[in-house]
């Protein structure tokens, strides 16, 4: 019973008219954000972190702690209902979580069915969202529980772990994923050291002593890297929007996805709280799985509306599952959680097991908030969707110089020097380069983020055995997690050399 | 895949690597009440990456050349709106938020298509001065507006 009486204390948070707002523009924004392609989930999330610690100056830390995170998860799920869109009606993903839904979705949109398709991935999401939700409400308290024993030879193997999934299937190669691993570790090594004091690696650089802000990073390499790669590959033409027609999906269009929809929502949540695999891992899997099942395999490809609702549930119910490991572990399994993490580290609050105990107001909050979320997703989804289809009308030429000027001034609002707008810079054509080359950048993040945590754990570790490594392979928790993390990078390799192909995570 | 480019970071990443475990021998190595000190992550880490970028080196080696991706890039639109967001960075505290959007949305907006010139102002014109008020007046947030040899 003490979970409800949280949840509605949640509520009671979540319903606050500002917090309202804040969920409101958030889905919003991360609609939007769906829509447009070229600017991703993460790009999104990055780029608004920023604006909310603007807003939300006037609160006090911990609401302002609440209301933004409200805010960035909302873009977070708002974008795996937004994707789905362009996906449908130009056959172009608005991300990577909804390539699949090309397959059959604009199939569907050239037999004049692109509205019932638009509804029913809509539906699905909404139901994938709640069940996903429901079961981070299960699975919250009880999670949280058993990670608040953990200690920290445990904490630093369990996100090894974390690292190691996330480099395992991040990209083509997994040297180039774990050059990234170590690479983003070892940048938030710059700066102060947090348990001694000394400064590491700043040169005598007033600047370097606070470290690299996360921040100013994430917005350089995702949004910035994304805007000079739609600059330099030219790639503005708009495309032919498909019709919408009407919306609503007929009774057999139900019947037919409803099966879809539950199995999307399980294997959706369970891929989502793997580490590593995330919302496209989900989408992916999920198709697979019905193209399997169904009676008429063959009809996959060509407009078969089962193919757009089980990816879509599963992408959804991802982005739900991955807040779990970041909620009750603080441990972030993909890019964009691990973005959301830096936005609450910023605010001073540790995701991870405390979290529930110390921070009720903003844990809770935030789940009764994407409850709230959710619906009105379902809402501005259903009738608003040709609005949305208008959205992607928008002429890039004038939106590349805008997010260019938004990153700058987020930036420069935040941190307020000059040392980080040339950071910025200089991190977005980094980004560029990098991913054009295959270089995931989503282990780069998670590696800045999990730094100073890993190491921490690491030291804490080490002092209580004076100095032996061999702590992390005699506490069994700890030596279990680290077998995981070796085989999560082992396996991938085998699989390759026994040349199957590997399903890769490009979202991250 | 880019051969040339991965070899170059194979170097870049070799060099960091060396360069993050040298400096980290400078660093005190033990902490008060520990004999753990700062100095051990940055240098495991560095090695790391060490043994990362020579891997990466034989990959490379071993690969064959794959054809690189056909399409040209833009480079002249990028160089002119990379230098203007550069200038825009540098001389944002000296002409301030509202001059420095307007004059870099214009100009970036002409680069990626000429003319229109009236809508370019309009959009570029209402966008700084909306964000500025937006921020400053209603928020309370502190941002340069104008220069402070103007006002």
């Amino acid at each position: 019973m003490d979970t409800l009486q949280y949840l509605a204390d949640g509520f009671s948070t979540a319903l606050q008219w500002h917090n309202l707002l804040f969920a409101f523009i958030g889905v919003l924004i991360g609609t939007a954000v769906g829509v447009l392609p070229g600017i991703g989930p993460m790009s999104g999330v990055a780029l608004l972190i920023p604006i909310t610690a603007s807003i939300t100056g006037g609160l006090g830390p911990e609401a302002a702690a609440t209301s933004s995170i409200i805010l960035l998860a909302g873009v977070y799920y708002g974008a795996m209902y937004g994707g789905s869109t362009t996906s449908i009606l130009l056959n172009t993903p608005g991300e990577s979580s909804s390539v699949v839904t090309t397959l059959d979705g604009y199939q569907m949109a050239r037999q004049g069915r692109a509205g019932p398709a638009l509804a029913i991935a809509a539906i699905g999401s909404f139901i994938a969202g709640l069940f996903a939700l429901a079961m981070l409400i299960i699975l919250a308290k009880p999670l949280s529980n058993v990670a608040i024993m953990f200690g920290p030879a445990d904490y630093f193997s369990l996100m090894l772990l974390g690292l190691c999934a996330v480099s395992g299937l991040a990209g083509k190669s997994i040297t180039k994923a774990l050059i990234m691993t170590i690479f983003g570790l070892l940048l938030a090594t710059i700066g102060m050291d947090t348990v001694s004091g000394v400064a590491r690696f700043t040169f005598d650089i007033p600047v370097l002593y606070s470290g690299l802000e996360f921040l100013t990073v994430a917005v350089g390499l995702f949004a910035l890297g994304e805007v000079f790669k739609t600059i330099l590959e030219n790639d503005y033409g708009g495309g032919r929007i498909a019709k919408i027609g009407r919306i609503l999906p007929t009774k057999q269009d139900m019947k037919d996805s409803a099966g879809p929809i539950a199995r999307g929502s399980l294997l959706g949540f369970f891929i989502g709280i793997l580490p590593g695999a995330g919302a496209t891992l989900a989408s992916f899997f999920s198709y697979i799985t019905e193209k399997k099942i169904s009676k008429k395999p063959e009809t996959f490809g060509k407009g078969n509306i089962a193919g757009v609702a089980a990816p879509e549930s599963a992408n959804n119910a991802a982005s739900g599952g991955a807040m779990i490991p970041l909620l009750t572990l603080g441990i972030p399994g993909s890019g964009t959680t691990a973005i959301l993490m830096g936005a609450l580290i910023m605010y001073n609050i540790q995701p991870g097991p405390l979290l529930f105990d110390e921070h009720p107001q903003v844990a809770w909050g935030l789940i009764a908030s994407m409850l709230i979320g959710n619906l009105m997703l379902l809402v501005l989804n259903m009738p608003l969707i040709k609005v949305f289809a208008k959205v992607i009308a928008t002429p890039p030429k004038y939106l590349i110089p805008i997010i260019v000027a938004i990153s700058i001034f987020g930036v420069y609002a935040v941190q307020v020097q000059r040392f980080d707008l040339l950071l910025l810079l200089g991190c977005g054509v980094a980004g560029f380069f990098l991913t054009r080359n295959d270089y995931p950048l989503a282990p780069l993040v998670l590696g800045l983020v999990l730094g100073p945590m890993i190491e921490n754990n690491m030291r804490r570790a080490l002092t209580t055995s004076n100095g032996d490594f061999m702590i992390f392979l005699q506490k069994p928790l700890s030596a279990v997690f680290l077998i995981i993390a070796l085989l999560w990078l082992i396996v991938p390799i085998l699989m390759k050399k026994r040349g199957k192909q590997v399903v890769i995570n490009e979202e991250g | 895949m880019n051969k040339v480019f991965d070899r170059y970071a194979s170097f870049i990443f070799f060099l960091l690597g060396v360069g993050f475990m040298w400096m980290s021998t400078t660093i005190s190595a033990s902490a008060y009440g520990s004999t753990v000190g700062p100095n051990i992550f940055p240098f495991g880490l560095g090695a790391l990456l060490v043994l990362l970028s020579i891997r990466l080196f034989y990959e490379v080696l071993k690969s064959k050349d794959q054809q690189t991706k056909g399409e040209k890039l833009d480079y002249k639109k990028f160089l002119l709106i990379f230098t203007a967001a550069a200038l825009y960075a540098i001389f944002f505290e000296y002409i301030g938020y509202i001059i420095g959007t307007f004059l870099f949305l214009l100009f970036s907006f002409q680069v990626l298509e000429r003319g229109k010139i009236v809508k370019s102002l309009i959009i570029s014109g209402l966008f700084s001065v909306g964000v500025y008020v937006i921020f400053v007046v209603i928020l309370e947030g502190s941002m340069p507006g104008f220069p402070s040899w103007l006002s």
